[in-house]
């Protein structure tokens, strides 16, 4: 775990320049498909070399990422009716048909329909967990964040560890 | 942007890279376990599997297949397999195996250990339920010999009874039929109609013409012509309820009728408690080679079956339960396109094995299979398979062809195999305590598939059959049995003739043998006498409970006919006296003002 920690610190040093609540939002809203989708399905390499490239907070993705593992879980059998409908659907039969038989595009299994259903679940819901994830840090920022530095709680989590993950959702 | 991400995206790549190079093989390997042993619906294990990137091909160690059916036996156990792969559907996640070769294969080899069954809620394991339950519906005749001195005290449950049960339902029948009659009665409101009609010719009684005067005659035909029509009305209900009575007596009357046939299957339950031998020839078959015939055609069927799931006519999408994972696995769904790769095409395939025949006579054979296909439309081209060799000296002589066409809307197998001059495997024979040794022999086996409907034939012949005793049961043997054994073995050869015909649903199996004609004719003059009067006891058991209990339904139905007419005859009468009166009053009305007012018709 301290490992994993320390790696992802390791991460925020290097890629991790401007924490903005836009930028901690992106990488919310994005590391969500991590954790929403299926893992090991191929657009989740897109979605990493995004999380790496864009200037997006890459610990808030890591984050997301661990968050929505569980949602994911629990959103299966929707996720499940979802793509069974869109790939039942007559009028996108010809889309999938050209996907299905496209190089490349098979392997992001989009012909299953936990993935498909994921995905464009994930895709619905980018923007309102992009907005509720900058309003909570805004919102935090602007009411807890303050007082929170100042207590010694904090002050005792400032020197643990723990502290680096918790500077993702701080400006430097 | 953020460009020096783009240096830990090549990191990450670079690990997965190499994780593949260190662990693609074994990957590879068990992926293809599971999803072979997914699809066949039997255990598969892979060793020594080896990816050739730049050859696009892979090398296999040694492949074994678990009998689906016998999990301690290898269908097929296959060493230094090459498969050569085309790399341009890789790129579609397709696999068109270019050739496939397995040098030095094996047929049912010992396992060590027991394979574990295939996923429940695989298809394949599904398919392999639904044969088996298939294979369950045949009739098989008991083959037993109970000696018929001690033939059983039958001891019938009225439950079991089917024409009990029939009879329970006619009763509730009866219930309902009576109720509806009733009703029917009630509803024909005739006591109101009858007392209007008394009514009025009480108040017309001794009334003329004269008396009453022009108009008080004219209102009073009016009021006789009124009730004449409710008269008339009613009597039309009751001609109704008349003719509805009828119909539903005739249902029960039918209803008792089908008991009796009904019966005739209460005979046979109640002859098979009795355990009463069989004698009649193609039942005697069915009853000694049933079972081994059904295991035959139920493995060849398993396979058929599979094939034409996994090979499906038509170019309509394929759903297939997705990948095993933490999450939900979901449905994949696959959309075949003509001119396109199909997902999985073998183009060609031989395997090499080795049969052994009379004396350790050993001789090599080649099989080879091609164009098989998850998608046949889109090739337009039959799977063949086709085999054959040996026949020089000692060495079995084998000779298998097939064609699995299912390019058109109704799919078409037909595969046919023989092999002779072999050392032909065991017969356990049921309810007997010998088993066949045909020795050496030809076995051939025809199926036929067309859509639903199944042809399959299979006949085994053996010219020096051994007979061995199983010692323990033998002891016990009864005289019959010893006597039925004294027949049998006394038979050298075997010639067996195994038919499956009719509908997948409905199939009828029919077995003869050499065998069995001759133990027919003997057990007939042997236990003609004594079987016919086992069969009459158990009739006369199924006569006495039938009887019991369908004598106060055969009442009841007789009740309730004769009610309904009785009722009938009664209102009819009733109707008709309240009519011919109204009718008189109605003439003598009309005839005193000189035709005046017209009677009616």
């Amino acid at each position: 775990m301290l490992a994993l920690l320390k790696l992802l610190q390791s991460l925020v040093r290097t890629l991790h320049s401007d924490g903005t609540p836009a930028q901690i939002a992106g990488g919310v809203a994005l590391g969500a498909a991590l954790g929403l989708t299926p893992l090991t399905a191929a657009h989740n390499l897109l979605v990493v070399l995004l999380l790496l490239v864009l200037n997006v907070s890459f610990g808030a993705g890591m984050l997301a990422w661990a968050l929505f593992v569980p949602v994911g879980f629990l959103l299966d059998p929707v996720f499940d009716a979802i793509g069974r409908r869109l790939l039942d659907a007559p009028s996108l039969a010809g889309t999938w048909t050209a996907w299905f038989n496209t190089p490349v595009v098979p392997y992001t299994s989009f012909n299953n329909s936990v993935v498909l259903g994921s995905v464009v679940g994930w895709l619905l819901l980018f923007v309102p967990i992009f907005l509720l994830a900058h309003l909570f840090v805004v919102r935090y920022r602007a009411t807890l964040g303050a007082r929170i530095q100042r207590s010694r709680y904090f002050k005792a989590f400032a020197a643990s560890k723990a502290y680096n993950v918790y500077r993702w959702f701080y400006p430097e | 942007m953020r460009w020096q991400g783009l240096v830990a995206f090549a990191l990450l790549l670079g690990v997965l890279a190499l994780g593949w190079t260190l662990l693609g093989d074994r990957v590879v390997e068990s992926t293809a376990e599971e999803a072979t042993t997914k699809l066949l619906g039997a255990t598969v294990e892979i060793d020594g599997l080896r990816i050739r990137t730049a050859a696009t091909s892979l090398d296999v160690g040694a492949l074994r297949i678990a009998d689906p059916f016998d999990p301690m036996r290898n269908l097929i156990d296959a060493r230094d397999l090459v498969l050569v792969l085309e790399p341009e559907p890789l790129l579609e996640k397709k696999l068109v195996v270019r050739r496939l070769v397995l040098g030095d294969v094996r047929f049912g080899t010992a396992r060590e250990r027991p394979a574990p069954p295939a996923p429940r809620d695989g298809f394949a394991a599904q398919t392999l339920g639904e044969i088996r339950r298939w294979a369950g519906q045949f009739e098989r005749p008991l083959l037993s010999f109970t000696p018929i001195d001690t033939l059983k005290q039958l001891v019938l449950d009225p439950a079991q009874l089917a024409t009990v049960r029939e009879a329970q339902a006619l009763a509730a029948h009866a219930d309902s039929v009576r109720g509806a009659l009733e009703a029917g009665f009630r509803g024909l409101a005739l006591q109101a109609t009858l007392d209007s009609a008394r009514a009025l010719v009480a108040r017309l009684e001794g009334a003329n013409p004269v008396a009453l005067g022009i108009e008080g005659t004219r209102r009073a035909v009016a009021d006789v012509r009124r009730t004449l029509d409710e008269v008339n009305a009613a009597k039309r209900r009751v001609e109704s309820l008349a003719t509805d009575a009828r119909s539903g007596a005739r249902a029960l009357e039918r209803g008792l009728q089908a008991l009796d046939s009904v019966r005739r299957a209460d005979y046979a339950f109640a002859r098979s408690l009795l355990e009463v031998p069989t004698i009649e020839g193609p039942a005697l078959g069915n009853a000694l080679f049933g079972d081994v015939s059904i295991e035959r055609f139920q493995q060849a069927v398993y396979w058929a079956e599979l094939a034409q799931r996994h090979m499906p006519p038509g170019l309509a999408p394929r759903e297939r339960t997705g990948p095993e994972r933490v999450r939900m696995a979901g449905t994949t769904v696959r959309f075949p396109k003509a001119q396109e790769y199909p997902t999985f095409l073998l183009r060609s395939g031989e395997a090499r094995f080795t049969l052994t025949g009379v004396g350790g006579a050993t001789n090599e054979y080649v099989v080879g299979v091609a164009n098989v296909t998850s998608a046949p439309t889109m090739l337009g081209k039959p799977a063949v398979v086709a085999a054959r060799g040996g026949g020089a000296g000692n060495a079995p002589l084998l000779a298998l062809r097939g064609a699995l066409d299912h390019t058109g809307a109704e799919a078409r197998d037909r595969v046919t195999g023989e092999i002779t001059n072999i050392v032909l495997p065991g017969i356990d024979l049921p309810g007997l305590p010998w088993r066949l040794e045909p020795g050496v022999g030809g076995s051939r086996l025809e199926l036929a598939l067309a859509g639903e409907r199944i042809d399959a034939r299979w006949t085994l012949r053996a010219d020096a059959v051994r007979w061995v005793a199983d010692s323990a049961r033998l002891s016990r043997a009864s005289m019959m049995e010893t006597f039925v054994g004294r027949v049998i073995t006394g038979i050298p050869e075997l010639e067996l003739d195994a038919r499956l015909t009719g509908t997948m649903a409905a199939p009828s199996l029919s077995v003869r043998s050499n065998l069995d004609r001759v133990l027919e004719s003997r057990l007939r003059a042997v236990l003609g006498e004594e079987i016919a009067r086992a069969e009459a006891k158990a009739r006369a058991a199924v006569d006495s409970i039938v009887q019991e209990r369908t004598a106060p339904l055969r009442a009841r139905v007789a009740e309730v006919r004769a009610d309904a007419e009785r009722r009938v005859e009664a209102a009819t009468a009733s109707v008709d006296e309240a009519r011919a009166v109204l009718d008189e009053r109605l003439k003598s009305l009309t005839t005193g003002v000189g035709g005046i007012l017209a009677r009616p018709k």
